[in-house]
């Protein structure tokens, strides 16, 4: 027993969240008979339904435009879910029957007009009280479209009782950004629309928040006066994989930066809010946007540096390029890597430099944000390493979710010499259980008609109009910000490494 | 947020003839006029509020009488108490008083309005049918039925209209049961039905018999009744595959919560497989909770309950964990000054964890609301100490069974479902 104990999850801590309470509804996905409704949307609600966070009066209606039936469904998600399904078969025999499916296609209006009379029949048949989660699990283009034919069908009329979650990405530029934020908004109030980041539902990424306005500590210093230069990083070790389709029109300013990256900027750098509501969170996530800029507007490519993967790895296990993946241009101008410098004109963070950058096929999968702190005014002491080295809080993202602190102390021995060291949290050691797929955190927050996790429209546009002049100039004149080839599972080009020599720093190899 | 009233002054009507009126209240040709009819939930409450309208009659408290749980009404209790001259660790709203009360004379009349009176946790729920039982002191009373439809107003404004109605049944004991033939045509099948017991569980077994058969969702607090009367209905009911939810358990979530976070760090758990010693201290003399709570932690640990005596306060449990060695645990009622509303509250939790090889643990717990002094003492010097304080919550029971309702489960909650079993075996 007491080995069982010392290895397994802690056993007095099974079984007892305290969430708050997800109201009896069915949550309705278009798009269910794609990747995303069996690789994440369905495991994801399964999970909620074993930690007991849903309740019994549940359903999920499936819909996509093959003419499946219930059962069909069903067969399907069990299929897919099969290993997860072998950890617990009582509960997904248990689950499965809150599976349901309707034919749909969202652009034809009697199919709309059907599922609102299928809606009813399963509110008679769970209990779920006319109260509904739309999810458009569906291509971009059909967003507008698909939340028009809801308002139109009348299935968001009530603002406490129907809501919609949009997944990413949110336009493709600030003016396709604005375009569907109006007509979004004519469909259903603001508070009905819930833009997904996954990036959001990060226990880590909500930690900034904690760490920074649950302490006294921090806030005091996280300002212009303490902080020299901030360093946000996304890296991913794998390629393009099978999204080269979607990839090849977005590359990494859309798909990473425009979104995540610039969501963790916003929550490092926001005010505190008056209190933890959603609204109040997402004005000073919506303030500190609109501060951000490009370090230099007018010729953006002194600020940003964009990078493409080119082969790598070693002769036993060789890597390809970007340009020689399946479904990839040969002669692709698409980035794959983007390295830029942003400046928050505020009384916070005027001058301090915010250095982002994303990549794909990088040395390492990390994501991290580094607050680097100035230096000691005088130096009194003789540094290990020649100089002081700047303090610095390291908050982790991912992997090995934690955060660690970085300061000075005396080098044991008669001299006075100082060294740095790290004081490090790891979740894993404090808490030893595994975090929520950020999935679980989004689709239970959903749910709950809670929108902290998810961004606003004046946040969407702000993020795309801080972009606007890189996209332009990738647009107009694509040969002034050139994608700078890197070998694979490297850490970027060396111009990203410049980008920061001309300031005199480095970025962080962690 | 202030609790809400009914629109429109209860209809009175005979009892046979409710059920018709209901009907049409919501037949789709008068749906205009009342609005659309909630899909929600139905909710029965047995609603005696003894306490209050024993204060009430005597002039102790002002009315009306409305079954909410309010300060005014523990303060009251309180004062009670001490006029009463009880012990002072009498809880404010316990069996003692209302009996002590019941002998004092009063005649105040008083406006009853017992289940017209709703709190906002409830009644943003959007409940279709509120149906309470309201006895009264007088056992001559006759039935009286009282209906009335009832739209909950969102403080927010917006939203569309959904509602409900609320159903009465007030009278002596012997006219309710007369009364309850009118129930189960109002408690549709295709709609959740929960029966909220709000009182002890030790008066009308037959009445709460009939009306929390399965399906139906059945609400109670342990912490009100005699111990061997609560822990045993809830077994019986957990055992019966009921969906069963106590509201004593729900208030222990802190402790498990606390307890829980001591244990998080991986190198703290190795501890949790050499626990020998767990001693609880409850308030007053109702060890309930505290029952609850060890025999959450044994059924979590695997241990086997070997035996168990009583004397006075203070029951004596032995277990056997997965490898074979002994768990002694002891459950102590402490006096406490100012006794809390429930009775039988957690005071304190200690574990005593002594490795074969390498430094003992201690894990002491104590609520904030008062010392663990006894728990602190004796001889853990050599023994590595942690220390923490827990919460005290605030809730009062209408929030609580709002946070059942709203998360809707028709199912027992597992952990529950285990422990409570082996808490009524632990009471000797």
């Amino acid at each position: 027993m007491s080995a069982m104990l010392a290895t397994a999850t802690n056993p007095l801590r099974v079984g007892l969240r305290q969430e708050r309470v997800i109201a009896p509804q069915c949550l309705v996905i278009f798009g269910a008979s794609g990747d995303l409704t069996h690789r994440k949307l369905v495991p994801a609600l399964f999970e909620l339904f074993r930690q007991r966070r849903l309740p019994s009066e549940f359903a999920v209606l499936g819909c996509a435009r093959r003419p499946w039936s219930d059962e069909v469904f069903r067969e399907k998600m069990s299929e897919a879910l099969a290993r997860r399904i072998e950890e617990d078969p009582q509960a997904w025999a248990q689950f499965v029957g809150k599976l349901f499916y309707e034919p749909v296609d969202l652009q034809q209006p009697d199919d709309v007009v059907r599922l609102g009379e299928r809606l009813e029949r399963i509110d008679e048949q769970c209990a779920t009280h006319g109260n509904r989660t739309f999810y458009l699990s569906v291509s971009p283009k059909f967003y507008a479209g698909g939340c028009r034919a809801l308002a139109d069908a009348g299935l968001l009329k009530d603002p406490k009782r129907s809501r919609v979650v949009i997944e990413k990405p949110f336009g493709r530029d600030y003016g396709s950004a604005q375009a569907l934020n109006r007509v979004v908004q004519t469909c259903g109030q603001e508070n009905q629309i819930f833009r997904i980041d996954h990036y959001l539902g990060k226990e880590t990424v909500q930690n900034i928040m904690v760490l920074r306005f649950a302490n006294t500590i921090f806030e005091p210093i996280w300002n212009r006066n303490y902080i020299s230069s901030v360093q946000i990083t996304a890296a991913e070790t794998v390629g393009v994989e099978e999204r080269a389709g979607y990839y090849e029109t977005s590359g990494a300013l859309r798909d990473m930066v425009q979104n995540h990256l610039t969501q963790m900027l916003a929550i490092t750098a926001m005010e505190p809010p008056g209190r933890f509501d959603p609204e109040a969170i997402r004005n000073e996530k919506a303030k500190v946007l609109q501060a951000t800029r490009l370090a230099d507007e007018l010729e953006p490519w002194n600020c940003c540096i964009r990078g493409q993967y080119g082969p790598g790895g070693s002769n036993d296990s060789p890597l390809s390029g970007y340009r020689q993946e399946p479904g990839v241009d040969p002669n692709s101008t698409t980035e794959t890597y983007v390295a830029m410098k942003l400046f928050i004109d505020n009384w916070r963070w005027q001058g301090v430099p915010f250095y982002v950058r994303t990549g794909k096929r990088l040395a390492k999968r990390l994501s991290e944000v580094v607050l680097t702190f100035r230096e000691a005014p005088v130096h009194l002491f003789d540094a290990a390493a020649g100089g002081p080295t700047a303090n610095q809080l390291i908050l982790r993202i991912q992997p090995d979710e934690g955060a660690e602190f970085r300061f000075e102390v005396k080098s044991p021995g008669s001299g006075m010499r100082s060294r740095p060291i790290d004081m490090e949290f790891s979740y894993d050691d404090s808490f030893g259980e595994p975090s929520d797929e950020g999935y679980v955190r989004l689709l239970a927050d959903a749910m709950l008609s809670d929108p902290t996790l998810f961004t606003r429209s004046d946040e969407v546009e702000a993020a795309w109009r801080l972009y606007t002049p890189l996209l332009e100039l990738i647009e107009d004149s694509p040969w002034q910000l050139p994608v700078h080839p890197y070998e694979s599972r490297t850490w970027g080009p060396a111009a990203a490494d410049a980008l920061l020599a001309r300031d005199g720093l480095l970025w962080r190899r962690p | 947020m202030s609790p809400q009233l009914t629109l429109q002054t209860p209809l009175e009507l005979a009892p046979a003839d409710v059920p018709t009126y209901l009907e049409q209240l919501w037949s789709p040709e008068q749906q205009g006029s009342t609005g659309t009819g909630a899909n929600t939930f139905c909710l029965l409450v047995w609603q005696p509020a003894w306490a209050e309208q024993q204060l009430i009659r005597t002039g102790r408290l002002n009315g009306p009488i409305t079954g909410q749980q309010s300060d005014q009404l523990v303060a009251a209790c309180r004062q009670a108490v001490v006029d009463a001259d009880l012990p002072s660790g009498t809880p404010p709203l316990s069996e003692a008083l209302i009996r002590t009360a019941a002998g004092w004379d009063g005649d105040n009349p008083s406006e009853d309005l017992r289940g017209q009176y709703i709190d906002p946790a409830l009644s943003a729920l959007q409940p279709r049918r509120l149906i309470t039982l309201a006895p009264t002191i007088d056992p001559e009373h006759k039935l009286e039925t009282l209906v009335a439809a009832y739209c909950p107003l969102p403080e927010e404004g917006g939203g569309t209209t959904a509602c409900g109605d609320v159903v009465v049944l007030r009278g002596g004991r012997n006219a309710l049961k007369d009364g309850l033939a009118i129930l189960q045509p109002l408690l549709p099948e295709r709609m959740p039905a929960w029966v909220w017991w709000n009182g002890s569980l030790d008066e009308a077994p037959d009445l709460l018999e009939q009306l929390a058969g399965t399906p139906r969702r059945l609400i109670i607090d342990s912490a009100v009744g005699t111990p061997r009367q609560c822990l045993d209905l809830l077994r019986t009911r957990v055992q019966s595959g009921q969906a069963v939810n106590d509201l004593n358990w729900l208030r222990l979530s802190n402790w498990q919560e606390t307890l829980a976070m001591v244990f998080d760090p991986p190198q703290r758990r190795e501890a949790l497989g050499h626990i020998t010693q767990m001693e609880i201290d409850v308030e007053s003399h109702h060890p309930a909770q505290g029952l609850l709570l060890a025999a959450w932690i044994a059924d979590r640990l695997g241990w086997e309950l070997i035996s168990s005596e009583s004397d006075d306060d203070v029951i004596n449990a032995r277990f056997q964990r997965g490898d074979g060695e002994t768990v002694r645990f002891q459950l102590m009622s402490v006096p406490m000054g100012q006794p809390s509303v429930h009775p039988g509250q957690m005071v304190g939790l200690r574990l005593i964890c002594q490795p074969d090889d390498g430094r003992g643990v201690c894990v002491i717990l104590c609520a904030e609301s008062g010392g663990c002094m006894r728990l602190e003492s004796g001889g853990m010097a050599d023994l590595e100490l942690h220390e923490e304080i827990v919460p005290v919550q605030s809730r009062t029971p209408e929030m609580d069974v709002a946070r059942l309702l709203g998360g809707g489960h028709d199912t027992t909650n597992p952990l529950l479902a285990s422990a409570a079993p082996l808490a009524a075996r632990l009471l000797p």
